[in-house]
């Protein structure tokens, strides 16, 4: 109900305002082009999220300072906490990186943050910005027109910039020319209520604009036009702290248990350092005061003091919260905990990745990881085996004999219950996906698509080959249980190359090994004729044996050429580039016997 | 850094194409180095070895990872190629 009449309230509100005042006009004109130079400034950012963005948060996992750091940094770049935010529940939702590593990052963007008001207050206040503004769309728009991929991105990343300068401008004329017609300081209350008025306002509106940026601006320039005082400033600026995690709260609504952790954590974060601030509000502005005398800002300038003031209470926070980040993240744990899964159902595909093509990239890879781990249960059973016995180091002989004993096994069930579901939200995560996709990360996408496409295709293969299985297996001629037992060995053993392949580390040549596992399958159908004809001559099987023997032993070289294919792309690791080298480099069926004749 | 370096740098970024080729080269490089020790590990395995069917999967190892780097290596030739301007 409130959804419904909050939008249409805003508007009424807003048209009310324009036709009773211009200045009124002028400013809210000025938030409207701020925010839109900060969605096209997240728009240039994303251009370059195919590479580095994602390749220097990968490096930051391993230690706080880092996390902190790259926080840090990358919000003062692109001047949006938000936009780091969303790439950070991106990749914890993908599994990339911790929650701890999360956390940092997120501390670190606050920190970051506070760079924007130093931006406007110390370069944006003092030097005609408008000035610079025009030359910077008119720029901007051409380059996004062009089609390299990089310059669309400089030209959505110049237009931002443009139309941010374009919108404080605009706020500064309105406040400036608002003071001739009405002093909104008048309004001003002073003490603990200003402070808790004022913060709630600064709450609201950061919660309307979707920006604590876009409301710090509005500060700042209100200050410099004396419509506010600089106490309902500073409260106005925690308020906008505290509102900002509301931007993070929505976008990990659609996101997993992990993002919703990270949000949490953003949540506690700003509201114990708002707590702090509110509570040592006065201490503060007497740090501040000498923080700005050491920093050589006169003490009536008080837009720039207000910049002080919001690294300092941020700055605070980090130094508070930091100790406090690993019992955050157990109670975050026993908090919010997931929700009980089934292993059908999908652990890395997350709507809040899907706009980040190697987030979303990775994030099919593990989740196709999990198809293979069911496949794996399903085609072990129909080959009558435990999936932890091929796991293990048992001789795979030990494993064929031990385990004769036939249990009934429906595979179709399974398959719909372990794989269809998982398998079907697989492919349509990739077409909602590919459309922000470069052709190299299509091609890596068509490749995982094709990898769960052979994973299905093994599993009904192995299905039709059970049914002579289970009926050989037991049959009391030895010949054609022999040859049956061959058939599960070689695949037991194939399954577990596979498995050691996949375990094989960071160790590029590893998954080049399934070369050798594809010679030793091509080496036993090329022995498979001769076996056959040397059973019937010696009348050890009849023609219908020999016939079902045939089509069974197609069955299986198919479930091991799809399984080596999956396994060629599912198991490279590395980035895009490395995994298209390690798959042009494997042989195929040809170069294979090429190599191995050659070695004769 | 001098301005010639600092064009050829920004000229580089906006060339995808080149940048990309580049790419490909370390890779394919990174991926050929591994090749090379694996195959001087097998090698230096095969010294030792007295079991024959040992002897005869060591050799098959070490016929398909040259075989793969040799496939490595022209394909490094062709991308050293595609960078030459058209004669």
């Amino acid at each position: 109900m409130i959804r419904k009449i909050f939008l249409p309230s805003i508007l009424l509100v807003l048209a009310y305002g324009f036709w009773i005042s211009p200045d009124f006009k002028e400013i809210s004109a000025g938030v409207a082009i701020f925010l839109f130079g900060m969605l096209s400034l997240e728009e240039g950012f994303k251009a370059f999220t195919g590479g580095l963005l994602e390749n220097l948060l990968r490096r930051t996992t391993n230690k706080l300072w880092k996390s902190l750091s790259f926080g840090i940094i990358t919000t003062t770049v692109m001047q949006s906490s938000s936009l780091v935010s969303v790439i950070t529940i991106s990749f914890l939702s993908a599994g990339l990186i911790s929650l701890a590593a999360g956390i940092g990052i997120i501390f670190g963007a606050n920190l970051g943050t506070t760079t924007g008001a130093w931006l406007v207050a110390g370069f944006g206040l003092k030097v005609k910005i408008s000035a610079y503004a025009m030359p910077m769309i008119v720029f901007g728009v051409i380059l996004i027109f062009q089609k390299s991929k990089e310059l669309k991105g400089i030209g959505y990343v110049l237009t931002g910039l443009g139309f941010l300068f374009l919108g404080i401008h605009h706020m500064k004329e309105g406040f400036d020319a608002f003071k001739d017609t009405i002093d909104l300081t008048t309004y001003a209350v002073s003490g603990y209520a200003g402070i808790f008025l004022f913060t709630l306002l600064g709450l609201i509106a950061t919660v309307v604009m979707q920006s604590s940026h876009a409301t710090l601006v509005l500060i700042i320039t209100a200050l410099a036009a004396h419509q506010i005082t600089y106490e309902n400033a500073l409260a106005l600026a925690i308020g906008a702290n505290i509102g900002t995690t509301v931007t993070a709260i929505l976008g990990a609504m659609s996101a997993n248990v992990e993002g919703r952790r990270l949000a949490g954590a953003h949540l506690i974060f700003n509201t114990v350092t708002a707590a702090i601030a509110i509570a040592m509000i006065y201490q503060l502005t007497h740090i501040v005061d000498l923080v700005s005398g050491w920093l050589g800002i006169a003490s009536d300038n008080y837009t720039l003091k207000l910049a002080v003031f919001h690294t300092i209470f941020n700055l605070i926070g980090v130094l508070v919260m930091t100790p406090f980040i690993n019992p955050m993240v157990r109670f975050l744990e026993n908090f919010l905990k997931p929700k009980v899964r089934t292993t059908a159902q999908p652990r890395y595909l997350n709507r809040a990745s899907i706009d980040f093509a190697e987030t979303a990239i990775n994030a099919v890879r593990k989740e196709t990881l999990h198809l293979y781990d069911n496949a794996f249960e399903i085609i072990a059973g129909g080959l009558r085996l435990k999936p932890a016995w091929i796991r293990s180091d048992r001789p795979i002989t030990e494993l064929t004999n031990s385990s004769t004993r036939s249990r009934e096994i429906d595979i179709d069930e399974q398959y719909n219950r372990q794989v269809k579901g998982l398998y079907s939200d697989i492919i349509d995560y990739m077409s909602e996906a590919q459309p922000s996709m470069s052709s190299g990360q299509s091609e890596e996408l068509f490749a995982l698509r094709s990898a769960g496409r052979d994973l299905v295709g093994a599993i009904k293969d192995i299905k039709h080959l059970q049914k002579n299985l289970e009926r050989y297996m037991m049959s009391p001629n030895p010949a054609i249980r022999d040859e049956y037992q061959s058939i599960r060995g070689q695949l037991a053993s194939l399954l577990r190359g596979l498995e050691l392949v996949r375990h094989g580390g960071d160790d590029s040549a590893t998954v080049l090994s399934l070369d050798e596992l594809k010679a030793e399958m091509d080496e036993i159908e090329g022995l498979l004729d001769s076996t056959v004809d040397r059973l019937i001559r010696n009348h050890l099987i009849t023609a219908e044996m020999a016939t079902s023997l045939m089509n069974d032993s197609s069955y299986a070289h198919d479930v091991a050429t799809k399984l080596v294919s999956m396994g060629e792309v599912l198991f490279s690791t590395g980035d895009i580039n490395l995994r298209d080298a390690e798959r042009n480099i494997a042989l195929d069926d040809d170069e294979i016997d090429e190599a191995l004749a050659a070695s004769r | 850094m001098n301005m010639k370096k600092l064009f050829a740098k920004a000229e580089n970024f906006l060339n995808s194409d080149k940048r990309k080729r580049k790419e490909k080269k370390k890779c394919l490089k990174h991926v050929l180095k591994k090749l090379r020790k694996q195959e001087e590990k097998f090698n230096a395995r095969l010294q030792d070895e007295t079991d024959q069917a040992v002897i005869d999967k060591l050799n098959k190892k070490i016929a398909l990872v040259h075989a793969q780097r040799k496939k490595g290596l022209a394909l490094m030739k062709e991308l050293r190629e595609k960078k030459k301007p058209a004669q």
